[in-house]
């Protein structure tokens, strides 16, 4: 299937998502939820917007490339829509990058940057709670006040390793990412694969000990 | 069971027109808002009585009327005194025995009491179908609310009910698809989406496996309309679902409602019963070879799941989370399957075209909007209640002519339309018709039909703020801009109310709205931002006040007012505010006996303006509360 | 888990056959039995159903209707809907809170009184309206607040009075 993206030519497979066929491409889309074996799109971080001739703005996640469709990446609707989303997630999120463990490979940032977004000043602060990060198990440790709630982690437990240890839990801004009653994850099922901690992309899930990588 | 048909139908008919005959039959009221009214009560004070006195009279429960502001309501059929039915408005327990020494055991029809009689008089009650509000109403859904048993099926189908499913499947699907277009009808949940179009698109797929979901998830606050059906006509939504559910090829049916409408619950399974014991649910219907049932499934408490993927989660025993749409569950529902959601009252409708006709109900109504409209009429109106008139009717003729306008000779300020998601649209939107393409133009949608008015003494930036707090508590928390876009907006608006707005929040709070308008997962958050939209357009000098002067003009919001008592008016031997004030801010001067307020004390709960007799009426509420000074400052001098 | 919790689980377990689709209706019947979800009510469930724990205690906590800890013995939802909202609601659940020095999700701690908000409970011609243990009260106004709250002051004293006899 062809189709362009701000002008240049681009194949994909039938089906294939604009966020996929882009990356592949070689064409930048920030993207904090998307994953690409998941079967449904989750759609939740609205950072991958893109604009369709004829269509209007679409996250690139959830739609799939038509034939002959004209897509652009840097439209004023794309970048102000872009801009506020990752205002939002700034505003509500512990900018700690200093010691944040994450630091060096933290995609929040990276997109940050890509977007040219500072953490915006006029907004309200958000009412966070500060909870405790849960150091229970020997591998890895839990922040949840870094957490976006991307859902990855909760994907790749669920679907993928099927560990089940990870869910969401309560609704709205209280939202988190959770054990069966918040318990520590070292009494939980979990086997310590370590996959959610390699998909999370900010500080919320990290090793302890970064050579425990490699032996994972 | 199709043999059987024409026997259940004589005995349903034979039994409906026993109790036309029978000499005293009353109707009471007992749906949700008339047992708030206390009509429980006085059914049991009706039973009593009758069983006392050894009257033989027949006692129905019946659903809502839609004079809610009138409950409990109560009919009384006495056919030998050659007086039509009498409707009595406000029967508490008290009356009851007036009623029946009075009517039932005399002569004298207590017409004081009467709200107007069921057919034409040359007496002294009004006619009820020639009151000002029954010319401008015409009844489709509501056709035998408050007039029927809910909880007896031989009632609906002695008044023709189950005829059009009777019909419907006598023609094919496509038939049925095309009559539904030529009507024009829309979804009655809102977005007024054609009807036939969505059913058309679920049936042209390929699965074997299809449902319908009837949506009688009613979350939005203020809205009543699908509670009074569903209790009062539990009937004519399932007989449209299952034409819906023959119309689409679906095998399997899910009723989604609330669990904080209990009773709802119970006369959706009541009928759903008596439906299978007729055969019009279950295997081979009506011989016709089409089987079909129904389950009916109770939300938890998540208003987010009146958005119809949420829904399917939640019925799927999932969190309720929308998901992206496309594809539209008309093509991926309920189990990855295609669904058809449809509103209460759409299918209601359903049955109602399939009796008359797409002729017959494009005849009522405007071309891009035929049929009715159902509203529920709450706040600061008249006639609280519900209604349904054709679509084009003015909100004017709502308002004024049906609902009986603002009470105590206050003023209209704002028409609160469509839930959460709706707007408020100010005086000069009084003569907007009613239909999906006008509210639309005006920045409001038209929702499902709840319908509050405000007045004067309602602020617009707090109920703003009122609406954006309650989507903020219910939205699902799943995507950026609901998530954080909501609360930020419910921030804005909370500091705005409590005297810290600055300038630049009108602004922001422009951009952010728009941003969540486009760029939201789903219509809860696409739409949140109404409230404030509609009311930063229709009302912008509220907020104004709110941010530069610190001031509220409705003398509502906690922070920004103060209440003071008027020496003046203060009568000295009157001590109800100083007894009743729950934090003892209220002294009373030693020497004067006038009483005072003391402000830091003051947690300005309104009882002492409540309760000061109105011969009085020496409390008063003021604006910015410094204004405290300056009264009292020309006391002392 | 205590005798009596097995039993119910048991016999609620008897009615729904194990699919997921009953998960929510599972939550809500056991909920009903016991007053409140319990850690074992919702491991007892996943168990019956296959479903993770940690995902039934998502679902439990996406819905208003489930709560982890008993209900006071008199339950007051006080209803926020729009209605209600605009004929003075707040003022009537801040009087609660006053009454009862508690806020609004909390328990007095002597177990008597809970008190809640609600979104509408669709009696919006009665507004604002008030819900103690089930019963509507219609039309509050702070100052009902108080009349109410010494009417229920009174019934608990007296049948706790009957209890006794």
């Amino acid at each position: 299937m062809d189709f362009s993206i701000d002008g240049k030519k681009v194949k994909a497979k039938k089906g294939e998502k604009i966020l996929w066929a882009a990356l592949d491409a070689g064409i930048e889309i920030p993207h904090l939820c998307a994953i690409r074996e998941a079967e449904n799109a989750w759609g939740a971080c609205r950072l991958c917007f893109v604009e369709i001739e004829g269509r209007g703005v679409v996250t690139s996640c959830t739609e799939p490339v038509g034939e002959g469709m004209m897509v652009h990446t840097d439209t004023e609707r794309v970048q102000r829509l872009r801009k506020r989303a990752m205002e939002l997630i700034l505003a509500d999120h512990p900018m700690e990058c200093k010691t944040c463990p994450k630091r060096g490979d933290c995609e929040l940032l990276k997109w940050m940057k890509f977007l040219k977004v500072k953490v915006p000043k006029n907004l309200r602060p958000f009412p966070k709670e500060r909870l405790e990060p849960d150091e229970s198990h020997p591998l890895f440790v839990l922040d949840p006040n870094k957490c976006i709630l991307c859902g990855k982690c909760i994907w790749v437990c669920k679907e993928k390793i099927r560990a089940d240890v990870l869910d969401f839990a309560y609704r709205g801004y209280n939202m988190r990412i959770s054990t069966f009653l918040g318990k520590p994850i070292a009494q939980s099922p979990c086997i310590g694969c370590g996959e959610c901690v390699k998909v999370c992309p900010v500080g919320a899930l990290y090793f302890k000990d970064k050579e425990e990588i490699k032996e994972v | 069971m199709t043999n059987d048909w024409e026997e259940i139908y004589q005995r349903a008919k034979e039994k409906w027109e026993a109790l036309e005959a029978s000499p005293i039959h009353i109707r009471i009221g007992t749906p949700t808002c008339g047992r708030a009214a206390g009509a429980l009560d006085t059914l049991k004070e009706f039973r009593e009585k009758l069983e006392k006195e050894g009257i033989q009279g027949q006692i129905t429960e019946v659903g809502c009327m839609g004079l809610c502001f009138a409950e409990p309501l109560v009919i009384i059929s006495k056919p030998e005194i050659g007086l039509p039915p009498i409707c009595y408005r406000n029967v508490t327990y008290q009356e009851v025995k007036r009623l029946v020494d009075g009517f039932i055991l005399g002569d004298d029809p207590c017409l004081e009491l009467a709200l107007g009689t069921l057919d034409l008089t040359e007496d002294a009650a009004p006619y009820i179908p020639e009151m000002l509000r029954f010319e401008i109403e015409e009844r489709l859904v509501l056709r035998n609310c408050g007039y029927i048993d809910p909880q007896d099926i031989d009632h609906y189908i002695a008044r023709g009910g189950y005829l059009s499913l009777r019909k419907a499947l006598g023609m094919s699907p496509e038939q049925i698809i095309d009559e539904v277009s030529k009507a024009g009808l829309r979804g009655r949940g809102g977005a007024g989406f054609p009807t036939g179009r969505k059913w058309d698109l679920c049936r042209s797929t390929k699965n074997e496996m299809k449902y319908i979901i009837c949506n009688a998830d009613e979350g939005d606050p203020g809205a009543f309309m699908d509670r009074v059906v569903l209790e009062s006509d539990p009937h004519s939504m399932i007989e449209g679902m299952i034409i819906a559910a023959y119309a689409v090829g679906a095998y399997e049916g899910f009723i989604y409602t609330r669990m904080e409408y209990p009773l709802v619950l119970d006369r959706l399974e009541q009928a759903l019963m008596q439906a299978r014991e007729y055969g019009l649910l279950g295997e081979d219907i009506f011989g016709s070879g089409f089987s079909f049932d129904i389950e009916t499934v109770a939300g938890a408490g998540a208003f987010v799941c009146g958005e119809e993927t949420a829904m399917i989660a939640s019925i799927e025993g999932r969190r309720g989370m929308p998901r992206p749409r496309p594809p539209y569950p008309a093509e991926y529902g309920l189990n990855g399957e295609p669904t058809v959601v449809d509103n209460v009252k759409t299918l209601a409708l359903v049955a109602r075209i399939m009796g008359t006709g797409a002729k017959g109900f494009r005849s009522i109504g405007t071309p891009s909007s035929p049929g009715t409209a159902v509203f529920a009429l709450a706040g600061r109106i008249e006639q609280i209640g519900l209604v349904e008139v054709p679509m084009g009717t003015t909100l004017r003729q709502v308002i004024f002519d049906v609902g009986g306008g603002v009470p105590e000779g206050r003023e209209l300020k704002a028409i609160q339309i469509g839930g959460p998601a709706g707007g408020c649209v100010g005086k000069e939107a009084l003569d907007l018709p009613v239909d999906f393409d006008s509210f639309k133009a005006a920045g409001a949608i038209m929702g499902s039909g709840g319908m509050i008015v405000l007045d004067e003494n309602n602020c617009m930036v707090e109920t703003a703020r009122f609406f954006l707090d309650f989507l903020a508590r219910e939205e699902c928390g799943k995507c950026i801009m609901g998530r954080l876009g909501i609360k930020q907006l419910s921030l804005i608006l909370e500091e705005i109310v409590r005297g810290n707005g600055r300038e630049e929040d009108l602004n922001l709070l422009e951009e952010i709205s728009k941003d969540l308008a486009e760029g939201a997962l789903c219509n809860l958050g696409r739409t949140a931002p109404n409230p404030i939209l509609t009311t930063l357009r229709y009302f912008r000098d509220e907020y104004e006040a709110h941010i530069k002067e610190k001031r509220c003009p409705a003398l509502v919001c906690k922070d920004l007012i103060a209440y003071y008592i008027l020496p003046e008016r203060c009568e000295r031997g009157c001590e109800h505010c100083v007894l009743t004030c729950p934090t003892e801010a209220i002294v009373s001067d030693e020497k004067t006996r006038t009483k005072r307020i003391q402000q830091d004390k003051c947690v300005k709960c309104g009882t002492c303006l409540e309760i000061c007799p109105p011969e009085y009426n020496a409390v008063i509420k003021v604006s910015p509360p410094d204004r405290i000074k300056e009264l009292e400052a020309k006391i002392g001098g | 888990m205590l005798d009596e919790e097995g039993e119910v689980f048991k016999e609620v377990f008897s009615y729904f056959p194990a699919r997921r689709r009953y998960l929510i209706r599972l939550l809500q019947t056991v909920q009903q039995k016991l007053g409140y979800l319990s850690e074992d009510a919702m491991k007892e469930v996943a168990l019956h159903l296959g479903i993770s724990e940690a995902e039934t205690f998502g679902v439990a906590t996406f819905y208003n209707q489930f709560r982890f800890v008993p209900l006071g013995k008199h339950h007051i939802v006080v209803c926020m809907g729009t209605a209600c909202h605009t004929m003075g609601g707040q003022l009537v659940l801040d009087g609660f809170e006053r009454e009862l020095d508690v806020k609004v999700g909390g328990i007095t701690p002597d177990h008597e009184y809970s008190l809640e908000r609600v979104g509408c409970i669709g009696c919006c011609t009665k507004a604002p309206v008030v819900l103690i243990n089930n019963i509507i009260h219609p039309k509050m106004t702070p100052y009902k607040v108080a009349e109410v709250f010494a009417g229920l002051r009174d019934k608990g004293s007296k049948s706790s009075e009957e209890h006794q006899e």
